[in-house]
Formats: structure tokens, sequence, C-alpha cells
């Protein structure tokens, strides 16, 4: 826990300060974690800001301090996925693009214009990105708090309220999907260096 | 998929997510965003707020407009009741007054002999 429970209680009795004090200690995980949930950076604080206002209004509900945590992922979840509902955004880099924006990333390094790190880590985010368009929005979201956020399996169960088994089979599912895609992608980088030096 | 080397696949997926994580930088508040977010539970409370008083009004006003019906459909009804009776009251009662000559009561005169009558 980023705060004392009896700061978390304070807020629930409609004490202001305290309730800043949580919004001040979760901010920044909150806003990382829906920036990799979202991935449209203009639009994270306002869906970061619903998360808060959400958790205002329902503080009165929380009995236990180990739920908390849980309970704000859940909320950042559903905020995230109101978000996307709304935006009715979906992935919209496919793998076909991938290579060529790897293409213009790869010549925009060499051309040493810009730096390197940068770029890289671009490069990584819509690599990452365009796996994550394989699957589903659901499972995209899963393998998120899985695999990037390092959420364990039992957190998981408590935000998603199902049992584990049936996490478990979900995320196998996901990865497969991804591994394949993945696959695909490293078949396709391989294709176009092999026809370049070739 | 290479499925002979799926696991080095799933070490690469994994240091893939890793690096990603690292890429993938937590952003920076703005200097607003608290006073944006009291603006909008303010706002939300004002909302609902209103909205209850509505609603509070609303209930209200069915409430009274269900004990006006109540006490007008009632009202007529008890009425007529104490006025004229029962149905078969008001029927009994109008057949008299209006064929009183044709039911007349027969007299007999239990002491005088059949010839006479």
């Amino acid at each position: 826990m980023l705060v004392e429970f009896d700061v978390i209680k304070r807020a629930q009795s409609g004490d202001g300060a305290a309730f800043n004090e949580v919004v001040l200690a979760y901010r920044k995980r909150i806003l990382g974690t829906i920036a990799r949930l979202i991935a449209r950076p203009e639009d994270v604080e306002d869906v970061a800001q619903e998360v808060f206002l959400r958790l205002y209004f329902s503080l009165d509900q929380l009995r236990t301090a180990e739920v908390f945590e849980p309970w704000l992922y859940r909320l950042t979840v559903n905020a995230s996925y109101d978000y996307l509902r709304k935006q009715r955004r979906r992935m919209e880099s496919r793998m076909s693009d991938l290579s060529e924006q790897q293409v213009v990333m790869a010549d925009a390094a060499a051309g040493g214009k810009v730096d390197q790190e940068r770029q890289e880590q671009k490069r990584i985010r819509e690599t990452v990105d365009a796996l994550l368009g394989a699957v589903s929005e659901d499972d995209r979201i899963l393998l998120t708090l899985k695999e990037v956020e390092g959420l364990s399996l039992k957190e998981l169960e408590k935000i998603y309220r199902v049992n584990e088994n049936a996490l478990k089979v979900r995320l196998f599912r996901a990865r497969q999907r991804v591994l394949k895609a993945f696959g695909a992608t490293a078949r396709q980088t391989e294709g176009k260096g092999s026809v370049k030096t070739g | 998929m290479f499925p002979g080397n799926q696991g080095d696949q799933e070490r690469r997926l994994d240091n893939l997510f890793g690096a990603y994580r690292d890429a993938c930088v937590a952003p920076e508040a703005s200097v607003n965003f608290m006073p944006i977010l009291w603006q909008r539970i303010e706002s939300r409370q004002k909302f609902s707020f209103s909205f209850r008083r509505m609603a509070r009004g609303v209930v209200t006003a069915a409430i009274a407009l269900t004990l006006a019906m109540t006490l007008y459909l009632a009202a007529p009804r008890s009425a007529v009741l104490s006025g004229f009776g029962t149905y078969v009251d008001v029927l009994a009662a109008s057949h008299n007054s209006e064929n009183s000559d044709l039911y007349e009561t027969v007299r007999y005169d239990l002491g005088s002999s059949p010839d006479e009558l």
C-alpha cells in the first residue's frame, strides 16, 4: 500500500486533504497503467481523473485495506474499457504495417538525426502495441496487466472476480495468439532482411 | 510458428514485454490535474444533489396525486351509498312509487261468508 489505511478511512469520511493524499500517492501508477491500456497519451489524464472521480464516489463501500489496490485497479480497467468503447478505437497498426514502420524507423536511426534510445523505445512500443492488436480488447488488457504491469494471478483474480483457472486459460490462449503474431513478425523481418542482404 | 524453438520465442516475447514496460514511461500529471479533478467532483456532486432533489419532488408529487385521486374516487361513491342505499333499495323504491295502483293490497275479510265476497 502506498498510503496508510488510516488515510483512506479519513478520505472515506469526507476529508478532502486525505483524498488528495491518496490521489497523489497513486496518480503516477494509475497514469502509467492507463497509458499502457489505452495507448493514447493525450487522453491518459482524462481517464485517470475519471478513475479518481469514481474512487471518490465509491470510497464509502470499501471495507478492508487489502482490497483497496485491486479495487483501484478494477476502477482503472473499467474506466479504460469505457474509454475504449466510447472511442470505438481498435489498434490501427496491423502486422502488415509493422515492418514498414520498422523500416522507416531503421532508416531514421541510420541517418543519425534522431535520438537512438528514444527511437528504440518508440519502436518497442509500436511493436508490442501491434502484437497486442492481434488479440481482442479484453485479452489485450488482461495480457497488459499480467505481462507488463506484472500483476499476479491472485491480484487479477480480485480484479476480474473470476477463478484462477479461468484466468489461466484466458491468459494462455491470449499469449498463444500473441506468440503466433510474434512469430509471423519475426519471419517477416527475417524475410525482408534476407531479401535486402541477398 | 517455429515449433522447434517455441521456448526461445516465449523468452524473446517476455524480454519484449519487459522492454515495453521500460519504454512506456508513466506520463507526468499536469499542474491542473488536482484542480480539474475537484471541479469534476463538485459538478458531479451538484448534479447528483439536484437529481436527488428532483426525484424527491417527483415522488412527493406522485404521493399527493395518489391521495387526491383516492379521495376523489372515494367521495362520490360514499355519497351515492348514503343518499340512496343499495341498488336493490333504489329499485324497490322506484318500483313502489311508480306501480302502487297495480300492486294494491288485496283485503280479505275472514269473518264474512264466501258468498258475500
